[in-house]
């Protein structure tokens, strides 16, 4: 019906026209590309990640952090269900002190010092310029508002983002990451300023191990069960403290108590490591949650997201990305 | 049973009073000759540009032409509808085909000399269909309202605003504010789904009235010779069906693997995005950047007119009856220089914006 001839020079010439006209991404944009993988990395040392590429993204210090540029070196991976990553940056000083608890033998005070951690934020429904601004129309407040009053939100209640809350203490203790997701600054735990911050559904975060009035914690290691996470104290294994006068002098307690999440705040899962002044972190969640507090991920689309680390902070300050995409190779 | 549903067919077609047109398509025959080969390209780009029409019909059930809602609405039906990616998949790829094809069917044309008296109208309607269909291009480009198609939007009509006289009018009547936002939006759709669709058909019809009335032009070997005839129905409208089905089955397959490009949204504020020039415009922009400052009309405006009227005056530059490409030494000649300077433009433009130049 149609000769060969015709079928190869037509061939030729589609071949020609579709590799033109497939354009690539935005040059200056950095490109996270997550490589298709048959199995689920084991952890940290799966040598999976050995054959990934490895993305240098650079973070922009800012507030205190300013003169603190810094790498997150990037790799990201899929199956058929689940979307991995795994960060690497440096840190020479691990910060899981969170204003632990120490006995000084007669009474209890705070330690100075806080946490590390990483911050990811995807979009749930498009969030206005996200793409082309990242955290600056999310994370820090609009140039027509002080900072004190609004911080971290969305601009309409249809833009929503998904927040991916990694804390060395908080959250790494039993492996996750805190599952948040952000709409329009409101104030519904009474926090000190408005925010857009809310949490998934289902259980989880942490609680502040504090006597009423707050001189001393209230909890300790239950002593029939040894601790899962060494180092810190979670609440499925705290007993209320009935007798303080088994502490001694130079003993530290925690002073935040991670709690087991559940529901659509538990679907982050983390693996993570500190060693030779760097951190090592593994995050991973399902492709789609089935929550709609979460960004469903499909392999045919890119999506926009950035990247936050904070080192030994409590607060805001912080080194931030530019916009990223994150692409799947098929 | 095949003679009872003949015989209801033939029935309905009555009823329908459509029986007169059935019984004249079916007289209607061609020289066996088109459906060779080297006449691919004329049933591919008509088979394109139906895919287009009904890829395109498609999409525009889900489409908002709002700038708030039209890249939603195009992420909406590309990634959370069955098969949308695939439909808008197959709408990109056809018409970066389509320009392709044509470009090859104008060439053929151009080489076995086929613009010669009496075809001139088959060759004109044909030019003015090439030139039509960047239009579609340029009024779709901006619809998906992501930064590529709204730079590049900025980028054309700051280009259409150099022309003297009619530039800014031109201008004006695209954008219909001073921004490129709803109004622009809402007028580059009705022109791309309404009024060049309806003009293109028209167009179309008349490139085969003229075909029809005037004929193909005959083989170059022995154009004298009598050649075999065969039905336009089946056989013609078959192979188009065929031709259909297959090109239907490719694009689909490619559209499934490597998605069309939907970029970011588009943020009018963020300047620094500069648009990368597609193929087909390379030769046009590498002309512009090559005549800068006031002499931007010169690589906007002249030269591409220029060759425009060339073309489409080329029946009369080239009055030799003789249609051999080798005793019509001298127009091949310069026709051989265009396409090599439209490809040497092209490349030197490709590696600027895309390749090692970069």
């Amino acid at each position: 019906m149609i000769s060969r001839r015709a079928i190869n020079s037509m061939g030729i010439l589609a071949g020609i026209v579709f590799a033109l006209s497939m354009q690539t991404a935005d040059a200056h944009r950095i490109v996270v590309a997550a490589r298709h993988i048959a199995a689920a990395p084991g952890g940290l040392d799966d040598p999976v990640w050995g054959t990934l590429p490895v993305v240098p993204i650079p973070v922009k210090g800012r507030n205190e952090s300013a003169n603190d540029d810094e790498t997150v070196w990037t790799t990201a991976a899929y199956t058929d269900e689940t979307l991995y990553f795994l960060f690497r940056w440096k840190d020479p000083t691990l910060s899981v002190i969170k204003q632990s608890w120490y006995f000084d033998g007669s009474a209890w005070h705070h330690l100075e010092g806080n946490e590390d951690r990483i911050a990811l934020l995807f979009e749930i429904t498009r969030i206005t310029n996200f793409a082309t601004r990242g955290c600056a129309v999310t994370c820090h407040s609009p140039v027509d508002l002080p900072r004190e009053r609004w911080k971290l939100a969305t601009r309409t209640e249809r833009e929503k983002g998904d927040l991916w809350h990694w804390k060395a203490a908080r959250s790494a203790p039993h492996g996750h990451a805190d599952d948040a997701w952000l709409t329009v600054a409101g104030n519904p735990t009474g926090s000190y300023r408005e925010t857009g911050r809310r949490k998934d559904k289902g259980s989880g975060g942490d609680i502040k191990n504090q006597t009423g009035d707050k001189s001393g914690p209230l909890y300790m290691q239950d002593p029939k069960r040894p601790p899962s996470a060494p180092g810190f104290l979670l609440l499925e294994e705290a007993v209320e403290i009935k007798d303080y006068s088994i502490f001694k002098a130079g003993d530290v307690i925690p002073f935040r108590l991670p709690r087991y999440p559940s529901g659509s705040r538990s679907d982050v899962k983390s693996v993570s490591r500190h060693g030779g002044g760097e951190w090592l972190v593994m995050l991973y969640r399902k492709l789609d949650t089935g929550h709609d507090d979460d960004t469903i991920f499909n392999p045919l689309k890119k999506y926009n997201f950035a990247i936050a680390i904070f080192d030994n902070s409590g607060a805001d300050h912080s080194k931030a990305t530019q916009p990223l995409t994150l692409e799947f190779e098929r | 049973m095949a003679g009872k549903r003949g015989g209801s067919s033939k029935k309905l077609l009555h009823a329908l009073d459509l029986d007169g047109i059935a019984s004249t398509l079916r007289n209607v025959s061609l020289p066996g000759k088109a459906l060779t080969w080297s006449r691919f390209c004329g049933a591919l780009s008509l088979v394109l540009t139906v895919q287009l029409f009904i890829s395109g019909a498609a999409m525009c059930l889900y489409y908002s032409p709002a700038p708030g809602t039209a890249y939603d609405s195009v992420d909406f039906a590309m990634f959370s509808l069955p098969f949308g990616s695939i439909v808008r998949g197959i709408h990109y790829y056809s018409w970066n085909l389509l320009l392709a094809v044509l470009g090859l069917h104008l060439a053929r044309a151009f080489i076995i000399g086929a613009y010669k008296r009496p075809r001139e109208p088959v060759w004109i309607s044909g030019i003015i269909i090439l030139l039509v269909i960047p239009l579609f291009i340029i009024t779709g480009d901006l619809l998906p309202w992501d930064q590529k198609g709204y730079w590049s939007t900025q980028v054309r009509l700051s280009i259409i605003s150099s022309v003297p006289v009619a530039g800014d009018f031109i201008t004006r009547a695209l954008r219909g504010s001073s921004m490129t936002g709803i109004v622009a939006l809402t007028r580059f759709y009705v022109l791309h789904i309404l009024f060049l669709p309806l003009l293109l058909s028209c167009l179309i019809a008349v490139h085969f009235h003229f075909l029809a009335r005037r004929g193909i032009a005959p083989s170059l070997k022995n154009s004298n010779s009598e050649v075999s005839r065969v039905p336009f129905l089946p056989d013609m409208v078959n192979r188009w069906l065929f031709l259909f089905l297959i090109t239907t089955v490719i694009l689909a397959a490619i559209s499934w693997y490597w998605p069309a490009p939907l970029g970011d949204p588009a943020d009018p504020t963020d300047s620094s995005y500069v648009p990368k020039p597609e193929w087909w415009v390379l030769f046009l922009n590498q002309l512009v950047t090559i005549f800068k400052g006031p002499l931007m009309i010169v690589g906007s405006m002249i030269i591409p007119g220029g060759v425009i009227i060339a073309i489409i005056a080329l029946p009369w530059i080239d009055r030799t009856p003789d249609r051999h490409p080798m005793r019509r030494k001298g127009v091949m000649i310069v026709g051989a220089i265009f396409i090599m300077l439209f490809f040497l433009l092209s490349i030197v433009g490709y590696m600027e914006h895309h390749g090692p130049l970069h």
